[in-house]
């Protein structure tokens, strides 16, 4: 392929698209592409679930719906201690990888042994903190950064996240305001996680942990 | 993939018979049903109802549809602006050409690819292969049936037709491991075979659910985290899609995704929503995990020939499945009788649009027109009217067998003449009552007999209803 095969390609479909569409639109295509425009600023909502009720309820209820395990503690500084348990309980080891964001928590005193990289295969453990947690449906939203390796919430059979009260919102509309707000780029990856991986491909039998985590834990802090 | 569809009626009448298919369809149709059922009064206990939706989805991908020409260029801008390339496809071998180059640029030696249907349409493990490369379907459906060599029956389920005895054959023959008897083992064992594929490849391909104009990003919506291994580990990140495939922005993302799941599996929402996009500013040498790079290969194969026409709406859908998962047909003969990619009703639209009328023609026909597949639509498709319409083409085109088309003509002459209609009827009810000979029905049709080949036909009274109102009103 050349580039300028390519730009045969584009060149052809873009001419077969406006040839179908022109008896169907009636302003030209810049007034067109303007409106375009306009939608994708607007950011308008669709209609929104009428929630009731508390949301960290609600949180901690769809969470447990999605498979996920949770855990509350009054502080950060309580993290530690909280994962330890949960990790003994489950005999999972007492060795984790995490980043930035967690790694300065008094883990060693929890009898916990933290290394701050990317997961590997070999990693049992992984340990976040979220942008966000959406009450709606029990979802993490985790997004990617230099020191937020996505391999932390994907390789390790179990996947443990902290979320302060602060970072629940009602719904994913919400969750991406919120990002609008703090970032003007969009990192490699925003990932909405709802619980263990799963698969129905074997006689539509739900088995958890598929490709990736088969346990979610959660901790909320405050 | 080369269409089969011509072979629809014999596959039909093959798959109705197979006593495996039959038992596995029992089990999955009340499951498929019962599942969206569920989802569905999640969404109402939010207070949104389905129909409240469905209008917001609709609207959404109507407005995309409708100017494709100018989201086309706004999301290939926006890509470009992150630093993604942005590449064009007019059909299927353009899809594995395009494809098998790339791979050869960037030395690559194995390809993990998580589902994509379009990849079927453009046949892309065969172009692999004859490239010499080692491509591996990674979700857990779509990996057993490329074990076995065959194609999805499903558009969400692939491997639905296969029994966990048979994957345990497979994965024997494949894996060279002791053999597992049960689901769960089986999906263990799959897991640690695949991991291995996840680490080691060097290029990835997916599909995407949604392209989003606004960030230029692909959104991937999956359950086993496979499309987040595949966009996340391998050094370059290929995405194929339609050119429908657009959204205007994130906010639309959230509102489909409360009917995506739902129609198609009944979940909330799925494990894993992933928005993927290409690096912008960052250095290569960022320590950020991620690909290096992400390639968009935009496809038309037959698409942009149904933008502003009778079939346009066809272009709405999302690809739930819901439309197969309550057709009393899909749910009869499963889904390789179709023939192509496309199973159930959106592949009896898509399959004759996207490959030909003239072979795929008996795919429309196949309908009772109970309209349960356009009624539980998520984007509000018409798609009994759709397959209506293919039905009327084919009539238009001259495709049905001369004698059909006779038939129809000589049907629609009478019925614009009462009178005569009226006589033909009188004698047809007497001689149906004559082939009965007295008995409650008749067992074979005289000029139809393979209409009776699998029932009986109930004896008419000899006498047509008009006659039996007439007397009736006599008397009265």
């Amino acid at each position: 392929m050349t580039k300028q095969d390519n730009h045969a390609a584009r060149a052809e479909i873009m001419a077969r698209v406006r040839q179908r569409l022109a008896p169907v639109t009636a302003a030209d295509a810049d007034v067109r592409k303007a409106q375009a425009e306009e939608a994708i600023r607007a950011v308008a909502r669709g209609p929104q679930p009428r929630m009731t009720g508390d949301l960290v309820e609600r949180l901690l209820r769809k969470l447990e719906e999605m498979s996920c395990t949770t855990d509350r503690v009054a502080r950060l500084n309580e993290v530690p201690r909280a994962v330890a348990r949960y990790l003994a309980a489950n005999s999972l080891g007492l060795s984790a990888v995490t980043s930035p964001p967690l790694a300065s928590l008094e883990w060693e005193n929890a009898g916990v042994s933290v290394a701050v990289r990317g997961a590997a295969d070999a990693d049992l453990v992984g340990l976040t903190d979220c942008f966000c947690a959406i009450a709606e449906t029990g979802t993490l939203m985790l997004h990617s950064a230099p020191d937020l390796p996505p391999t932390l919430s994907l390789l390790p059979e179990t996947h443990v996240a902290v979320v302060p009260l602060e970072r629940i919102v009602p719904t994913m509309e919400e969750a991406f305001a919120r990002f609008r707000a703090q970032f003007s780029d969009m990192p490699p990856a925003v990932n909405f996680i709802s619980g263990p991986s799963r698969t129905a491909d074997i006689e539509q039998t739900i088995v958890l942990g598929a490709h990736g985590p088969c346990r979610v834990h959660v901790v909320l802090v405050g | 993939m080369r269409s089969q569809a011509m072979f629809f009626q014999e596959q039909a009448a093959q798959k109705a018979c197979d006593p495996q298919m039959q038992k596995t369809l029992a089990y999955v149709r009340p499951l498929f049903v019962g599942k969206r059922k569920k989802g569905l009064e999640g969404l109402a206990a939010d207070g949104l109802g389905f129909e409240e939706m469905r209008v917001a989805c609709q609207e959404i991908r109507d407005r995309v549809v409708d100017n494709l020409d100018v989201w086309l260029e706004l999301f290939e801008a926006r890509a470009q602006a992150t630093g993604a390339k942005v590449l064009w496809a007019r059909d299927g071998d353009e899809v594995a050409r395009l494809l098998v180059d790339l791979a050869r640029q960037h030395g690559v030696r194995k390809v993990v690819k998580s589902k994509s249907m379009l990849s079927e349409e453009a046949d892309l493990n065969t172009a692999f292969a004859a490239a010499g490369i080692e491509s591996i379907e990674t979700d857990l459906g779509e990996y057993i049936i490329q074990l076995a060599g065959e194609t999805p029956s499903h558009i969400i389920a692939p491997a639905v037709h296969k029994t966990k005895e048979e994957v345990a054959d497979l994965f024997v023959a494949h894996h060279g491991l002791p053999r597992q008897s049960d689901i769960t083992a089986l999906a263990r064992e799959a897991r640690g075979v695949l991991r291995q594929h996840f680490l080691s490849a060097d290029m990835g391909v997916s599909g995407a659910n949604f392209l989003v104009a606004e960030t230029g990003s692909a959104a991937l919506v999956t359950n086993e985290g496979n499309g987040r291994m595949v966009t996340t580990l391998p050094r370059l990140h290929v995405v194929i899609a339609g050119i429908e495939k657009i959204i205007p922005n994130l906010q639309d993302l959230a509102t489909l995704m409360r009917l995506l799941p739902r129609s198609a599996t009944g979940q909330s929402i799925s494990n894993y929503v992933s928005v993927l996009t290409a690096r912008g500013g960052l250095a290569l040498d960022s320590p950020v995990q991620g690909p290096e790079k992400i390639v968009f290969v935009l496809v038309d194969n037959g698409r942009a020939d149904l933008l502003g026409g009778e079939f346009a709406s066809m272009l709405r859908c999302i690809r739930c499945g819901a439309c197969m998962n309550h057709c009393p047909v899909y749910t009869a003969i499963g889904g390789h009788a179709y023939g192509w990619v496309y199973p159930g009703p959106m592949g009896s639209v898509l399959t004759p649009l996207y490959t030909s009328l003239k072979t795929a023609q008996d795919l429309p026909q196949a309908t009772t027109g109970c309209n349960q597949c356009g009624a539980v639509c998520p984007v509000g498709i018409p798609l009994p009217e759709l397959m209506r319409a293919l039905r009327r083409r084919t009539f238009e085109e001259g495709l049905r067998p001369w004698l059909e088309r006779l038939g129809y003509k000589v049907w629609a002459w009478a019925a614009c003449h009462p009178r005569f209609y009226h006589w033909g009827v009188r004698r047809a009810v007497r001689y149906l009552k004559w082939l009965a000979g007295g008995e409650a029905f008749i067992r074979v049709l005289g000029m139809a007999p393979g209409w009776t080949g699998g029932r009986d036909l109930k004896a008419p009274p000899g006498r047509s209803f008009q006659e039996l109102w007439a007397d009736r009103k006599n008397r009265g």
